[in-house]
């Protein structure tokens, strides 16, 4: 892959352009939407109640007559800061636990790694059920849970290459002349297992996406009056005779979302090691 | 299988299963504040008296390792202790409410796992850019689609369908065969697309994978029709990452029970969990945590070994 | 420490032998609630899942509350109050039996009575009965009940006191689980999560009654599933449903809505022990900032009206919302009230939320309301457990919270705004309501009592711990398998003794 060319490199990928373009749109409404005028997602308009698409409302109002499409918006950038929180957070704990294991073995790498066998004993639905008994419901106690079920998933994942890695010729020779651990780790392994953390980071993000709105459809995760994808859709449902939209809108935005990095993922393992690529 | 792989296997499974064990006993203890305290919190009156009982009854006045033997010991022998609320034994209310999640999580590895199959297949054999992007897109859907959402969507689209047939709820199979299947249906569809999605692409790509290897091609050569060479060759070395997904799946399964089992009215593990959630029934989230995790565990056990069976060459890895 | 064994594979069998279980398609009646109980002791128990499952079902109380709120005989066939309103005696029909077969006699009331009283049970009913000092039971069908002064609303609060029988006084966990009344349908099972059966009591006291073989009380957390359920006959009755659900079942035509004037509001709560809500300016100022009508149209679609500190069930008691000045929402006037005060906006207060969907959204429309006036909620939304606690504890500034009514007016103004009412968790003290409480509670003359409950009425309005937000409409969706079903403004199901459910 040619890095320093990556607009001719999304060309040549339809597909990936298509995923980076749709996880982008979300992305960027989420974190744009105070500049881009959307309307306030807390203020109620009484009159304005359960409205469908219209021109004032393009997505309809919701029970209490707020804007579907701003609660849409900011509930993404809830969504995705929770989310976004709860993978890097794995990420960092799991990934350097599962780097050092694979750079030291020995004692180390076995206590870690069997404790991150307990951990990914359990579903996460139930994982994150336990640690919001113990925490109480909300956001954090929800992007907790999905970074405890994610760590050993990133230990694993980053322990197996690092191990390769390590024994391989370059770093042997990085060894050889008296480079530090830290410095072949950052220098030389870490940067052959970036498209490897991409692709799992894309797939995970996904999966948090779905975890963080099932919690909040729960009444686990989010609280009122916080827009909240999974909240809303949670709400919407009760009244889906009397209007459909706020749950059939907040049910789609989940998907796109999830969707978005779903594909994202998949399209990099494709492009970016073809040692994993499929057939398709 | 020789005997020593099995030996080790064996311990891995009690270490993660001790671990688990741990992990949730300290679950109670980690709670801020007085968990006794918060667990009495709804009833009449909270009197010290009271929390004293309820502490001894849980065996909170006991040092740390004491309590954990004493807990599993117990659990070991299938008691719980009993629920906070109702003052049943724990033990009873699982068993109580086992059933509709073992039968809803065996429907739908069934579906999933058995359509995959054909879909795959038959997703293998349509290759061309525009296939294959839809069958992409649509595995991808099926990962990704919030089952609550489509199972209240489904809920609704068959009640204005067919009026008069009962979708939710559950009775048991040996009571009313028809009414449990007919009401199983829609939770099952729901559960299992996830599933489905995921096999059937792994399904097509391994068999895409079998099919060009050498010895498919020269039974191609040789004449061999080529129904026989898809089920006979393909499909036994798609067998192996197939039984290895479906083992990893029963944990999504008994996590997608939860919401699914919420949504239908069923009265399974899943509902016991998140009512004793709510109601801050701690002993009773223990166990069904325990117990479902166990079962988990176990189940990607016996998929282990049915690994080492199926495929000497993993012995070695 | 006393372990009950229960060991697993027993259970285990014991599951998959209730898979075999078969029910006779006998007459049954299906019933959709959102959630299980957490027990079925009938002095034990006030959560509406709880209540509307045996009380007027399984359970009986000596007296009645009627579809207009009057009081007629329950178990008691009749009685007489002695000429200085002390002294009630109640007369008990022959022949009547408990579930277990035991006979009912005078002792079982005294006993139930007790029951209420006693510190161990710790009845959170306690105080309907604290102004019964003793009980002569003067043969097997007579008791005495003696009041320390006179109680007007003793007759309303009886209907309330299950009559259990006298072996079960002191045990606490029995009635929790395994219900013995007099009523028509007796316990039969519960599965938990799943649903609690009821059966016909064969030896019930009116001949030929109960209509019904089986009463299910499924336990239904989704609204949407319990709609669709009973569209297509799966259940046949869904008492007490969200206004949202009612609006959608209204144009199902296998459905029949019967709607009456909730007894039970929704309220907004207010520590009068914490500052500024100790200032009285300050309350009128938060009433003058709540819109009701927005909260009836945004919170519950619509279905109930403005409430006043006593429901227009209540006729001959409530006073009607217009006479109180502080209705009109008028942000201007708010913010002067506070400045008069000499208070400092913003004014920051956190906002208990009881966790419900309506009053979930009740919250964040009252959050909305109140920040015209220059008022910074924030909303704790907390587990049922935690809200009652810190409800329980006076921790809260203010609080959202739904409230089931009584009948008589006594019994809802004395325990919660009298000082040191045993559900005052307000810490409210106001010298004025108490001594037009006690005259209340006192005078026998309902003219008498009229007179003082208006003028507390008038103070709580605007001033009160207390905004009397909404009485909603309670609706109670009927299947058309049923038939002789009526609702009651109180949310039990007393007409099942006569309903019928054809197939």
């Amino acid at each position: 892959m040619n890095v320093a060319e990556p607009w001719r490199f999304l060309a040549r990928n339809r597909l990936l352009s298509f995923a980076v373009l749709l996880v982008l749109l979300q992305v960027l409404l989420a974190l744009l939407a105070p500049v881009l005028g959307f309307q306030d997602p807390y203020h109620q308009v009484m009159v304005q109640r359960m409205k469908p698409p219209g021109e004032l409302n393009l997505l309809g109002t919701d029970h209490l007559g707020r804007d579907v499409l701003s609660r849409i918006v900011y509930g993404y950038r809830s969504s995705l800061l929770t989310c976004s929180v709860a993978v890097l957070l794995a990420l960092l704990t799991g990934g350097t636990l599962g780097l050092l294991a694979g750079f030291h073995r020995g004692w180390f790498d076995r206590i870690v790694m069997r404790i991150m066998d307990i951990f990914f004993a359990f579903p996460i639905m139930l994982l994150a059920i336990g640690v919001i008994a113990i925490l109480g419901p909300g956001l954090w106690g929800a992007a907790l849970a999905i970074s405890i079920v994610y760590t050993p998933i990133f230990a694993r994942l980053l322990r197996a290459p690092a191990l390769i890695v390590c024994e391989s010729d370059y770093v042997m020779s990085a060894r050889a002349v008296g480079a530090s651990d830290s410095r072949i780790l950052f220098r030389h392994v870490l940067p052959n297992l970036m498209s490897l953390i991409l692709v799992q980071t894309s797939l995970l993000l996904s999966a948090a996406v779905l975890v963080e709105a099932s919690l909040s459809f729960l009444g686990l995760g989010a609280q009122p009056p916080v827009p909240s994808l999974g909240l809303a859709l949670s709400e919407g449902r009760n009244f889906l005779m009397l209007s459909p939209w706020p749950a059939v809108f907040s049910g789609l935005a989940i998907l796109f979302l999830s969707f978005g990095f779903n594909l994202l993922g998949d399209a990099l393992r494709d492009t970016l090691d073809p040692r994993l690529r499929g057939h398709e | 299988m020789t005997g020593r792989q099995f030996a080790s296997r064996l311990l891995e499974l009690l270490v993660v299963l001790l671990g688990v064990s741990i992990i949730v006993f300290l679950m109670i203890r980690l709670i801020p504040g007085d968990a006794v305290a918060i667990m009495l919190g709804a009833n009449a009156e909270i009197t010290p008296e009271r929390l004293l009982e309820l502490r001894t009854r849980l065996g909170l006045d006991q040092p740390l390792p004491v309590q954990y033997l004493q807990w599993m010991g117990a659990a070991l022998q299938g008691d719980f202790g009993t629920s906070i609320w109702t003052g049943r034994p724990i033990t009873s209310e699982i068993a109580a409410n086992i059933w509709p999640t073992l039968e809803l999580s065996f429907l739908a590895i069934l579906l999933g796992a058995g359509l995959s199959v054909p879909l795959g297949c038959f997703m293998a054999s349509a290759r061309g850019s525009v296939s294959e992007l839809a069958v992409r897109m649509g595995a991808i859907a099926g990962l990704t689609i919030p089952s609550f959402w489509l199972g209240i969507v489904m809920i609704f689209l068959a009640a204005s369908w067919f009026p008069g047939i009962s979708t939710i709820g559950y009775v048991p199979f040996l009571e009313d065969p028809l009414g449990n299947l007919q009401r199983m249906a829609l939770p099952v569809i729901a559960l299992s697309l996830p599933m489905l999605a995921n096999l059937s692409r792994l399904v097509r790509s391994a068999m895409l994978d079998a099919l060009s290897q050498d010895y498919i091609r020269t039974a191609r050569a040789k004449g061999v029709s080529p129904r026989g060479i898809v089920y006979h060759h393909a499909l036994r070395n798609a067998l192996i990452p197939f039984v290895t997904s479906v083992g990893v799946s029963a944990g999504y399964l008994l996590g997608g029970s939860i919401v699914i089992e919420q949504v239908f009215a069923i009265p399974g593990l899943g509902r016991l969990v998140l009512g004793a959630i709510t109601e801050r029934n701690y002993p009773l989230v223990q166990a069904t945590i325990l117990v479902m995790t166990f079962a988990f565990v176990i189940v990607n056990f016996i998929v282990d070994l049915l690994y080492l069976v199926i495929d000497p060459r993993v012995a070695h890895r | 420490m006393k372990k009950r064994a229960f060991p697993l594979v027993p259970a285990l069998l014991l599951g998959a032998g209730s898979l075999f279980l078969s029910s006779a398609h006998a007459a049954t009646l299906d019933i959709a609630i959102d959630s299980s109980p957490a027990g079925l002791d009938p002095h034990l128990i006030t959560a509406f899942n709880s209540v509307v499952i045996v009380q007027s079902t399984v359970y009986e109380g000596l007296t009645r509350i009627d579809k207009d709120l009057s009081v007629v005989p329950g178990l008691a066939t009749r009685w007489s109050v002695s000429e200085d309103g002390k002294r009630y005696e109640f007369k008990l029909p022959e022949g009547v039996t408990f579930h277990d077969g035991s006979a009912l006699d005078a002792e079982d009331v005294a006993a139930s009575i007790r029951r209420v009283q006693s510190e161990a049970i710790a009845s959170p009913l306690a105080s309907r009965v604290t102004p019964i000092t003793s009980m002569d039971v003067l043969d097997a069908t007579t008791i005495a009940l003696n009041l320390d002064e006179p109680f007007a609303a003793i007759l309303s609060s009886l209907s309330g006191i299950a009559i259990v029988p006298a072996e079960l006084e002191t045990d606490k966990q029995a009635l929790q689980q395994t219900p013995v009344g007099t009523g028509p349908f007796q316990f039969d099972n519960w599965q938990p999560n799943s649903h609690i059966s009821l059966t016909k009591f064969d030896g019930y006291r009116e001949a030929g009654l109960p209509k019904i073989d089986e009463v299910k009380v499924h336990f239904v957390p989704e609204s949407a599933t319990r709609q669709v359920g009973i569209g297509s006959g799966e259940y046949d009755l869904l008492p007490a449903i969200d206004p949202a659900t009612a609006l959608q079942l209204q144009a199902n035509p296998t459905v029949t809505l019967q709607t009456t004037r909730d007894v039970a509001y929704t309220l907004l709560g207010m520590n009068t022990s914490r500052p500024p809500l100790d200032q009285a300016p300050v309350r009128r100022a938060i009433n003058h900032l709540l819109n009701r009508q927005d909260i009836i149209n945004g919170a519950l679609f619509g279905a109930g009206v403005p409430a006043g500190p006593l429901s227009p069930a209540l006729a001959t008691w409530a006073l009607d919302t217009q006479e109180y000045e502080c209705y009109q929402t008028d942000a201007d006037k708010a913010r002067a009230l506070l400045e008069q005060a000499g208070i400092d906006t913003p004014i920051k207060l956190s906002l208990l939320v009881l966790p419900r969907q309506d009053a979930r959204d009740i919250a964040q429309v009252i959050q909305q309301q109140l920040a015209a006036g220059g008022f910074e909620i924030e909303l704790l939304n907390k587990e049922i457990g935690e809200f009652v606690q810190d409800w329980r504890n006076s921790d809260f500034d203010l609080f959202v919270s739904a409230n089931g009514g009584s009948p008589d007016p006594d019994e809802y103004f004395y325990r919660t705004f009298r000082s040191g009412g045993s559900t005052n968790v307000f810490q409210y003290s106001d010298a004025d309501i108490d001594t037009w409480l006690d005259e209340g509670r006192k005078r026998v003359e309902p003219a008498q009592r009229k007179a003082a409950y208006d003028k507390v009425q008038s103070k709580l309005a605007c001033e009160g711990p207390v905004a009397h937000l909404a009485y909603s409409d309670m609706t109670t969706a009927v299947g058309s398998k049923v038939s002789g079903f009526e609702i009651l403004s109180t949310g039990r199901l007393a007409s099942l003794v006569r309903a019928s459910v054809v197939d």
